[in-house]
């Protein structure tokens, strides 16, 4: 946040100030809070002259943040006044007009508050304001005629306090001209209000609704930048970069002087404040369970992002894929996205004067982004992902780019044949020892793993047959019941609720896993943990069975610090199921992907190097680089 | 011997099989009805002849009903009222008051079988039993109303605020219960597993989010290991239980109480006293049913064809993964069911 304060006043005023500043921030979702503190505020108000608190029940926090912008500028302005005097030379020298100047700037900005809705345009007409405050061109004539007299006479008694507080400030800030930045910064503004001050302000105010997408997108992502720049605690460094950022900004949005005024303004408040992204965040918090508020529930609609002119189509397909669940278990996921991947580097080209490693580095990481947002990643994709990097950085710099990508191409072959393929092969045949006839394994939802072994098995000619058990609202088990179905496997289906059933019939349990963390504990499909708890009740034997290219480094002992949410709705049985107002009600359905099983339950972990207890986990990733790739 | 059963037995089994009379409370209700007709009947005249006929009729409903025992359950309440009764109204006639069963006393516990079997001769006729059993049998009507309000009472004194609670598919008596703790405690939040296939929980959950201050969050089956490390205590209902302190309760119980006692979370089982069994069943083949496999996977559906389906009832609790029951007359720890028993019914009743 870019406080205003130069380095220079005194420490004792500058406190109260910040303290006063941060106090709205605190309750901007309190109003009623704010209600009542009014009267205490406003008598406050009196000794400091300080504006903001006063009547915060009807001022969102976009028009407090905007009121200070207004007193930053201002402030700057008299800067600008002192040091570089032609730029303002028309200011009025004295404070004492200053403020009446400021005082009207005021009031056309609360005016235009008044009769807007959007709170952005507003602001821009803060800025717009002060920046034709600057330039003397303060028009009262722009004010438009206002009904709310009584609001405005309160708004412009605060106004004048401000105004006069501001030009108190730009007095004392006057005396110092020492300061470095200030020239930079002055300079910088004066740039950035090149632009507004052509246009009035009623002009702006008209403009502001017919931005187009793009130019808002582009607006947010400079504010991003901005936002990371002005991360400083220097004084005046916000302003600074706020004045870069428009800089950088200001050919792609010239045609729209406004734009740019709105950005310089945007980039002084953080990202998640802004209009465009509080809203899905509401609807999101509103189906939110509270336990669950730290995790983001990947985006569903991936028709919102998927038009994205730098995302390969294959990629683009995948994320679909992925957001929809037609792709789902680890395995396939990471097999998806290697092919996906190949595809990319095989269609990359290589911008000029660029090296091929390092702009297909930033070009996989955009994509691997892109499917984030689709669906978390995978522990799998990710590591894969990690191993892809990984090579991309070892890649010869001498070497011709279609010999580059045949490597590459070739790397991401080999680690799906061998991370994926083989190690299943391996798993598998270790597991055959496990397999004796008259063996009944219990399996959990659906495993390609799984399923490979229980394959091999029955063309081995063992009699054994297997238990599904299976949960909804993911059902996945019925997958797994006709995969086994299909190859003649004698199954039984149960439920998870009935495992307890079942269980004394089981002579193994069988699970998959969707990564192993390196604590030891196993990160699975949920209900596996329920599974492997009854299995150890009943003194059932629990083998996981897991590649190594699926453990993570990731140290997890709850399900509930990570965890990916599925859409709700499916836990919605049918029209006639009691669950399906629940979006007006006090009820949340509640539809987790994954738990995490305590390695206490898990008697081994079946993986391609050998068997060996989930503690060993942190061993196999110490030496996994030496083991294959 | 062969029993005939009365018309009003019939009609009920018929009511109970096709599902016209549901879930335990009114199936209490409604044997104490037939009951009490047979007492205010007067096809008996001693006490010998109405515990016979009681007897009869329990056993034909038992064996029509085999898992619900509640049945069985208030009919021996009947005999041992109309045991009570009698001695009561015998030790009047015969002036040693003391030697009624009201007070029972271990060493009496230990040694009436022997004795009294023997002394007490029920087949004489007594006057104003009938009078004296009708009079007792309102009492008891009452605190089978009364059950649940009696247990729901005790909400306060077992949650607190801003806790979190877990419980498994839809018992009224956890409804009340809960019901009394949002009323009573703030910021509750209850964690309802659906209990599929039948998905019970589901209607609990919509119920208890017309309250106000809570959070409810409907959770499949297969979340409850994962949310179990948050909750604060596990509320369930049960079927019945059973005489070594164990449960029969919905399938799903003993995943949800395992999982507590992973995470020692204490497990409070809601029982009413005519819940209670004087069954000695250690595992859940003794008394599992199993359920319609339609809603557990479509029968049309190709693997449907050649897998075995199942979708049992019940599941059994053992004793050691409940923490506490809660009756209507108080809370009792699982150790003490046997002794809940013995004051319930007499020992001789407990084959009927």
């Amino acid at each position: 946040m870019g406080e205003e304060q130069s380095s220079t006043s005194s420490a004792a005023p500058k406190q109260k100030k910040q303290r006063q500043r941060n106090r709205p921030r605190n309750k901007r979702n309190r109003l009623q809070d704010n209600e009542i503190q009014s009267p205490n505020e406003s008598a406050m108000q009196k000794a400091n002259s300080n504006p903001n608190q006063n009547g915060a029940a009807d001022k969102t926090r976009e028009q407090v943040m905007a009121e200070r912008e207004a007193k930053k500028q201002a402030k700057l302005a008299k800067k600008q006044k002192t040091t570089t005097p032609t730029a303002v030379e028309t200011a009025a020298a004295t404070t004492k007009p200053a403020t009446t100047i400021i005082t009207e700037v005021e009031q056309t900005t609360i005016t235009t508050k008044l009769t807007t809705t959007t709170t952005t345009t507003t602001k821009d007409n803060v800025v717009a304001a002060v920046a034709a405050a600057t330039s003397t061109k303060v028009a009262p004539s722009s004010e438009p005629p206002d009904s709310n007299t009584g609001e405005k006479t309160r708004d412009q008694i605060k106004a004048e306090r401000e105004a006069k507080k501001a030009a108190k400030q730009a007095a004392k800030t006057a005396k110092t001209t020492g300061n470095n930045n200030v020239d930079t910064v002055t300079q910088k503004l004066n740039n950035l209000e090149v632009a507004p001050s052509t246009a009035a302000p009623t002009d702006v105010e008209k403009k502001k609704p017919a931005l187009s997408k793009a130019e808002r997108r582009a607006i947010q992502e400079a504010q991003r930048a901005a936002k990371a720049q002005g991360q400083t605690k220097k004084p005046n460094a916000a302003p600074t970069a706020d004045a870069k950022a428009t800089e950088k900004k200001l050919p792609s949005v010239i045609t729209t002087p406004a734009a740019a005024v709105k950005e310089s303004k945007r980039e002084s408040e953080s990202p998640a404040k802004s209009p465009a992204k509080l809203s899905p965040l509401k609807t999101e918090r509103e189906c939110k369970v509270k336990l669950f508020n730290h995790l983001v529930r990947a985006n569903h609609d991936a028709s919102l992002f998927i038009n994205d002119a730098r995302v390969h189509p294959s990629i683009a397909r995948l994320g679909v894929q992925y957001a929809e669940r037609t792709i789902v278990g680890s395995n396939a996921r990471c097999i998806a996205f290697l092919h996906a991947l190949r595809q990319v580097v095989q269609d990359f080209e290589t911008p000029a004067k660029k090296e091929f490693g390092r702009s297909l580095d930033g070009a996989v990481k955009y994509h691997v982004e892109h499917l984030n947002k689709c669906r978390p990643l995978a522990v799998s994709v990710s590591n894969a992902y990690k191993q892809f990097r990984n090579q991309l950085t070892q890649l010869p710099a001498d070497t011709p780019e279609t010999e580059l990508k045949e490597q590459l191409a070739h790397f991401i072959d080999t680690y799906v044949e061998n991370q994926i393929g083989k190690a299943a092969q391996a798993i598998s045949s270790s597991m055959q020892e496990k397999i004796t006839d008259g063996d009944v394994l219990l399996t959990f939802a659906c495993s390609s793993l799984i399923q490979y072994i229980l394959e091999e098995a029955k063309r081995r000619k063992v009699a054994f047959r297997v238990i599904v058990v299976d949960s909804r609202p993911f059902c996945e088990g019925q997958e797994m019941l006709r995969r086994l179905h299909a190859h003649g496997i004698p199954c039984t289906y149960v439920l998870i609720n009935a495992v307890s059933y079942v269980m004394p019939e089981a002579t193994k349990v069988l699970l998959g896993a969707h990564a192993l963390l390196a604590n030891g504990y196993v990160m699975a499909r949920a209900g596996t943990a329920q599974v492997a708890l009854m299995a150890n009740c009943h003194n059932v034997p629990v083998l996981v069975c897991c590649e190594t290219h699926k453990f993570s480094e990731r140290f997890q002992t709850d399900a509930i610090v990570y965890n990916e949410l599925c859409d709700p709705n499916q836990l919605v049985m049918n029209a006639k199921c009691c669950l399906n107002n629940w979006h007006k009600s006090r009820l949340t359905p509640l539809n987790l992907s994954y738990d995490i099983t305590p390695p206490e339950l898990v008697s081994a972990v079946v993986t391609e190097v050998a068997i060996l207890p989930c503690t060993s986990v942190p061993v196999i990733l110490r030496i996994k680089p030496e083991i294959g790739y | 011997m062969r029993e005939q059963p009365l018309k009003e037995v019939t009609q009920l089994i018929h009511a109970i099989k096709m599902g016209l009379v549901e879930g335990s409370y009114s199936i209490t209700n409604k044997t104490l009805d037939i009951f009490k007709y047979i007492i205010m009947s007067k096809s008996w005249q001693s006490a010998d002849a109405l515990m016979q006929i009681v007897r009869a009729q329990s056993r034909i409903m038992q064996a029509a009903l085999p898992q619900e025992t509640v049945t069985s359950n208030i009919a021996r309440r009947i005999l041992k009222l109309t045991r009570e009764e009698f001695d009561l109204l015998q030790a009047k006639v015969q002036h040693f008051a003391d030697d009624s069963q009201a007070s029972l006393s271990l060493h009496k516990l230990v040694t009436q079988t022997s004795e009294n079997s023997v002394s007490v001769d029920y087949s004489i006729p007594q006057q104003g039993l009938r009078e004296a059993l009708l009079d007792h049998l309102q009492e008891v009507e009452t605190e089978l109303e009364t059950s649940s309000e009696n247990i729901s009472v005790q909400a306060e004194e077992h949650i607190h605020s801003s806790e979190i609670i877990l419980t498994l598919g839809h018992s009224r008596s956890v409804e009340n219960f809960l019901k009394r703790a949002i009323k009573k405690r703030q910021f509750l939040t209850i964690i309802v597993a659906e209990c599929a296939p039948a998905c019970r929980g589901h209607n609990l959950a919509a119920t208890l989010a017309n309250e106000k201050n809570v959070e409810i969050i409907a959770i499949p089956d297969a979340a409850i290991f994962a949310m179990m490390s948050r909750v604060n205590k596990v509320i369930i209902g049960t079927h019945s239980v059973l005489a070594n302190g164990g449960l029969r309760a919905a399938c799903g119980a003993y995943t949800v109480a395992l999982a507590a006692k992973h995470y020692s979370v204490p497990v409070i089982v809601l029982a009413p006293m005519y819940k209670l069994s004087p069954l000695h069943l250690c595992e859940q083949d003794a008394f599992n049913m199993v359920g319609c496999a339609e809603d557990v996977i479509n029968y049309d559906s190709l693997p449907a064809r050649d897998a075995k389906v199942y979708s049992p009832k019940f599941d059994y609790v053992p004793p050691e993964l409940v923490t506490l029951f809660i009756s209507n007359t108080g809370g009792h720890a699982p150790s003490y069911v046997y002794r809940l028993l013995t004051e319930l019914y007499h020992p001789e009743d407990l084959e009927l």
